[in-house]
């Protein structure tokens, strides 16, 4: 309880550092958010300024904004007339969560196979895979993107190459963004299989004849989770917070798009609302991979 | 170094092209005959094998294999010095992390943890609005995105040492922290270093060419592989050389970086 209570503790502090951060590099880049595409009468701006509060101190508004970000709300956005920041982000969040998420999915699947076939099979096929799984690791994801996009859309023309329109449209774009954690993720799990395969508990439940499948998940799978676990919680922020590249590629109308394109406006309330998302999914999922650790692995509960 | 002492293998050819390819550069060619802004209207999109141009042209008839000459340059370039700059920064972070302990060490990885949580690209955005689209201002922007990696398994390497009998014995003699730093954790650290880089570089490549792809990186007309990348992509409708080259600049680059640093890794 009172690890959870710690742990509890520093994501508020996280929480409060980022959004601190955050607040003070957005107002480092020059220009203001109407600075942009023409030149406004010296009134105007200053209209502009004082109806958004930006002529007021940078302390004051600081205050506000947190005042604000702690009630949740995170103001109107400024290059979006009409629309709240809040409005955008819970119509870019769920589209970027699912394509994350299967791709998240496609990823773990991809690993656990890759990493148990490296240390079950034999010799020759166990480095092939190795090798496959170092490769995935060094392929960027926009030139994936590009080549699927290249031989899946333009020449075979089996699956839409932008757009996000039913699940045909997810195989894509969730491809390019899984493979290269998958092949990460599957040379960690088969590093810590190996381990398992040495230790004297393994050894000893083989001794006692359990069945295989027993064996198998309870034995090796389970206790060599735990590397896997712990860099699964970051990833899976980064993947359901929607990868930048990916959805502009493929136009899709997701987080990531929405959050470079507010950071290149400087749409201050968007991009403080896009970053606090992304922070909250981190220190959840980064808690949730912590607690499911201590559920598979008794040797952590135990200290 | 056992690697040095193996057999050649293919790996090895990769790199050894790369540095070939930059030849050229280092000796001027690029302003004479391989000029990668020569345009020339009647050799559009024409096929790899052309007189001239042996890797074809590309949609303003500029010459495929001087473009990918001088984006070499470029990319492997950025990603060299943001591999170096990045390793350096973390170590150092790492090592006075580490070797401090107590307090300091805790502040410390506080605010690594909270950089680790800024999003990459926030970071890179904004410092690239802010210095501008040249290639320094894309190696600051990633080494920025980059060093944290670095101090985090530098600062564990540095926990270990500090615990080895001899760190025991100079510390009994009273040697001062700074010669402590500089006589035992950096030789020490060394190797760890090495493959660091080996990792970092592949990363500045990788992140430079995500940017400039992007066109937030360098922006045409100059070349590197993420702005020929895009260029390729938008001609794959008439041909797919144009992507073809640069694709696989990156990707065998990549790999046998990879490849290279897993092998060190492994052995060490």
């Amino acid at each position: 309880m009172k690890r959870l209570q710690g742990r509890f503790l520093g994501a508020i502090f996280l929480l409060w550092a980022v959004f601190t951060l955050t607040f003070f590099l957005s107002r480092f880049a020059p220009g203001n958010p109407f600075s942009g595409d023409r030149k406004l009468p010296p009134e105007i701006m200053a209209n502009l300024l004082a109806y958004y509060h930006l002529d007021r101190p940078l302390g004051v508004q600081y205050l506000e904004g947190l005042k604000h970000a702690i009630e949740g709300n995170f103001g109107m956005s400024f290059k979006n007339p009409g629309l709240s920041v809040n409005d955008i982000i819970s119509r870019a969040l769920p589209v970027s969560l699912t394509l994350g998420g299967v791709a998240l999915l496609e990823s773990l699947v991809l690993a656990l196979f890759m990493g148990l076939a490296i240390v079950l099979s034999g010799k020759k096929t166990a480095s092939a895979i190795r090798f496959f799984s170092t490769s995935l690791v060094a392929l960027p994801s926009f030139l994936l993107a590009t080549v699927l996009i290249a031989v899946f859309s333009s020449y075979m023309g089996l699956l839409p190459p932008a757009l996000w329109e039913g699940w045909r449209s997810l195989v894509l774009p969730s491809l390019s963004i899984s493979l290269a954690p998958a092949g990460y993720l599957a040379r960690v799990f088969a590093t810590s299989l190996e381990e398992t395969l040495a230790s004297p508990f393994y050894q000893a439940a083989r001794g006692h004849g359990i069945s295989r499948g027993f064996l198998l998940v309870r034995h090796l799978v389970f206790p060599s989770l735990n590397g896997l676990l712990s860099i699964l919680g970051p990833l899976a922020a980064s993947l359901l917070t929607g990868s930048f590249v990916v959805e502009s590629i493929f136009a899709i109308p997701g987080l990531g798009r929405v959050f470079v394109l507010s950071v290149m406006n400087r749409d201050y309330p968007m991009i403080m609302g896009t970053t606090m998302v992304y922070t909250v999914l981190l220190a959840l999922m980064t808690l949730l991979g912590d607690w499911i650790i201590e559920r598979v692995d008794p040797r952590i509960r135990a200290v | 170094m056992p690697i040095f002492k193996g057999k050649i293998r293919p790996v090895w050819i990769i790199p050894i092209l790369i540095s070939l390819m930059a030849i050229p550069l280092l000796f001027h060619l690029t302003q004479t005959i391989f000029n990668p802004q020569t345009q020339n209207a009647k050799e559009v999109l024409c096929s790899p094998g052309t007189p001239g141009h042996f890797l074809g042209c590309d949609f303003l008839g500029r010459d495929n294999f001087s473009r990918l000459l001088s984006g070499s340059y470029v990319s492997l370039g950025i990603g060299l010095m943001v591999g170096l700059f990045s390793t350096v920064i973390g170590t150092l972070w790492g090592v006075f992390s580490g070797a401090s302990g107590g307090a300091v060490d805790q502040v410390m990885m506080r605010i690594l943890e909270v950089w680790f949580a800024l999003p990459e690209i926030l970071i890179a955005t904004i410092l690239l609005l802010v210095l501008g689209h040249g290639a320094m201002a894309v190696v600051v922007a990633l080494t920025f995105g980059g060093w944290m990696g670095v101090a985090r398994v530098v600062r564990g390497e540095t926990l270990r040492i500090r615990e080895q009998l001899y760190m025991e014995a100079s510390r009994s003699v009273g040697t001062r922290p700074v010669s402590m730093i500089l006589k035992h954790f950096i030789p020490n650290l060394l190797p760890v270093m090495g493959v660091l880089l080996l990792f970092r570089i592949p990363g500045g490549i990788l992140g430079e060419s995500t940017l400039s792809f992007l066109g937030l990186g360098i922006s045409p007309p100059h070349s590197s592989w993420g702005t020929l990348v895009n260029e390729g992509f938008k001609a794959l409708p008439m041909t797919p050389w144009v992507l073809v080259w640069p694709a696989l600049a990156i990707v065998g680059t990549l790999l046998s970086f990879q490849w290279i640093a897993e092998k060190i890794g492994s052995s060490s």
